[in-house]
């Protein structure tokens, strides 16, 4: 359902042009756990952020269940992330003086209607990351491994096809990256579609599949895991 | 969330200094305008007075020219020839006159008038009679005296009836002078003497010239037009050459409320810079401010976006919270300024009034500082790049 064909991201700073992203093609099919592998500086946030239309290439096409996506205006850009993905950042991006069940909430603002049932929902939401304790604390109040799990709540509240997550674990502790890997395994068996960008290679290792970035192109990688 | 509320309570008091300001501003006007109007309703808005010399304000002579120009022929020709005049009175004043009373003793003003000027001048008696026409025609030795003239004077005696000495003429008193306080120029209305024109002419100070004609008109509608008929009268009258000055002075109700105006103009003019610049100032501070919020904020603003925020959606987030800021401190400024212009009330340096008007004119203010203040920085978050705000 995700399709690109040969993604190139440049870019230019005075008369230095970095060739980032040299010609991406791949797919990633609906219900997949993907990892895309790389050290740092090789361009998988980069990546991610052009799956999520976040950000543009420089050329290339990128296709949503067969739609060309850079024929859309920036307003249709956001509808679309708005419905399609859910994101999970490596500093959580919460808001802080806000409490856990309004950090969830947040999608629905920007979402075509904000749904009767919200609060319900996050509740919900909030629930299925063993959070129903804490949906009225601040995000300031709540450990680290707590708040990336409101961020996976949020990102779920509108039920996207695909979460996207960049470096999830990156500021945990090993308990909470576990924690995390878990509730992403479960995310994946319920029938989710995860793309997960990592340097870590045990946290890559709970895909399965990896993509390999190096030198701005990928390779599918012979680590992966089929069965999982 | 320390940094946050401090920004927040900076723009709100850069708002509420200025609308404090202008509410300060628009209350002293409003107040101000009302005392005046009162002073000019109180004096009569249908008194014309006219005196020789040619300075608008003060009728002194200019220069070292001798005064002579307004005559008791002028009065009857006023009353003969203008229409619209209700009542005309001349009158001859001297300051500084020697009065006695047993062994006390005081200077004060003298005015030598007929009894129509009580009317015309809104100024007659509280107790006792004033002048009659028969005083006049008899160029009686009667006088009524005004109440700081009876405090010097008398003291606790009842002055009706007892005899004073002007000048070492002896004058029987026949009442006082109801209280006045102080005119528009400031002098105490209440230090004087009121004695007829003749008596005046007669026995006191033989001046021929008048000091003041006084009148009053019937239609204060059409007191431009009478104001120009009395200057052609009198000007023909005292055989003025067309392009030559006037050799008499004219005050109307319009030069009185721009004389009482003039003192608070300065003070209005202050305020009216003060509060330019001071809503200038708290412009300038909104959008320092929300820059640097925007910039504080970039994670926020990049999450949003992550989420489906159209630029559109960022751009009102900013411009309402710059509009609540701008109302809430716009509230703060006008009890403020209602609180600054009843304390400048009390203590007498300006008269104010509460008005509505000032807290329109803070909404409004607010309105649109925040609109033209908060907009850059609202366009700067909104077209903020996601990928730049949410980078690690």
């Amino acid at each position: 359902m995700i399709k690109t064909v040969n993604i190139e991201k440049t870019y230019v700073k005075g008369s230095v042009s970095t060739h980032v992203l040299r010609g991406i093609t791949l797919s990633i099919d609906q219900g997949e756990y993907v990892a895309i592998m790389g050290t740092s500086g090789t361009g998988k946030t980069t990546l991610m952020n052009i799956l999520g239309c976040l950000d543009k290439p420089t050329s290339g096409k990128l296709e949503l269940d067969g739609v060309d996506v850079y024929k859309l205006n920036d307003d249709a850009l956001s509808a679309l992330r708005n419905k399609k993905f859910g994101f999970v950042f490596q500093q959580f991006f919460l808001l802080e003086r806000t409490t856990a069940l309004d950090n969830v909430l947040l999608p629905f603002i920007y979402a075509d209607r904000y749904p009767a049932d919200a609060i319900e929902l996050a509740k919900k939401s909030l629930a299925s990351v063993g959070l129903e304790d804490r949906i009225e604390y601040l995000a300031s109040e709540l450990s680290g491994g707590q708040q990336q799990r409101v961020a996976i709540a949020r990102a779920l509240i509108n039920d996207p096809d695909v979460i996207l997550a960049d470096e999830p674990t990156g500021n945990l502790d090993s308990r909470s990256t576990d924690e995390i890997l878990e509730i992403f395994s479960r995310l994946h068996k319920e029938g989710r579609t995860m793309v997960v960008v990592t340097h870590d290679q045990a946290v890559a290792r709970y895909a399965q599949r990896i993509l390999e970035l190096k030198d701005g192109q990928v390779r599918e990688s012979s680590v992966a895991n089929p069965q999982k | 969330m320390g940094s946050n509320t401090l920004r927040v309570f900076i723009m709100m008091l850069g708002i509420a200094v200025g609308v404090a300001s202008l509410t300060m501003m628009i209350c002293v006007s409003r107040g101000t305008y009302e005392e005046v109007m009162d002073i000019v309703n109180r004096q009569g808005p249908d008194l014309l007075q006219v005196r020789p010399g040619t300075d608008k304000h003060t009728g002194l002579p200019s220069g070292s020219r001798e005064v002579v120009s307004l005559i008791e022929e002028d009065v009857d020709a006023i009353l003969q020839h203008i229409g619209n005049i209700r009542a005309v009175s001349p009158v001859k004043d001297r300051n500084e006159i020697e009065v006695k009373y047993g062994d006390k003793f005081t200077l004060t003003r003298i005015f030598g008038v007929i009894p129509v000027w009580a009317q015309i001048r809104d100024f007659g008696q509280d107790r006792g009679e004033f002048i009659s026409d028969e005083d006049v025609s008899f160029a009686a030795r009667v006088c009524l005296i005004g109440k700081t003239v009876k405090k010097n004077l008398f003291e606790g005696e009842d002055p009706i009836g007892q005899t004073v000495r002007i000048k070492d003429v002896p004058f029987t008193v026949k009442g006082e002078l109801q209280w006045k306080g102080i005119s528009a120029e400031g002098r105490d209305r209440d230090d004087r003497i009121i004695i007829p024109i003749t008596t005046y002419t007669k026995r006191l100070l033989r001046d021929i010239h008048l000091t003041q004609i006084v009148i009053t008109v019937q239609d204060t509608g059409k007191i431009d037009e009478t104001i120009e008929d009395v200057r052609a009268l009198l000007r023909e009258r005292h055989k003025i050459a067309p392009g030559e000055p006037d050799d008499f002075a004219m005050r109307t109700p319009q030069d009185l409320i721009n004389m009482a105006s003039e003192t608070s103009r300065s003070l209005i003019n202050l305020f009216i810079g003060i509060a330019g610049v001071s809503l200038l100032v708290a412009g300038i501070v909104i959008t320092n401010i929300m820059l640097a919020s925007v910039s504080a904020r970039k994670g926020e603003i990049g999450i949003r976006r992550a989420f489906g925020a159209r630029k559109g959606d960022i751009l009102i987030q900013f411009m309402m919270e710059c509009f609540l800021i701008s109302i809430m401190g716009g509230i703060l400024g006008t009890i403020l300024g209602y609180g600054g212009s009843v304390t400048l009330s009390i203590l007498k340096v300006a008269a104010s009034k509460i008005t509505l008007l000032a807290l329109a004119a803070s909404i409004l203010s607010c309105t649109i500082i925040a609109l033209v203040f908060g907009l850059y920085p609202a366009r700067r978050a909104a077209n903020q790049s996601p990928v730049d705000a949410l980078r690690v």
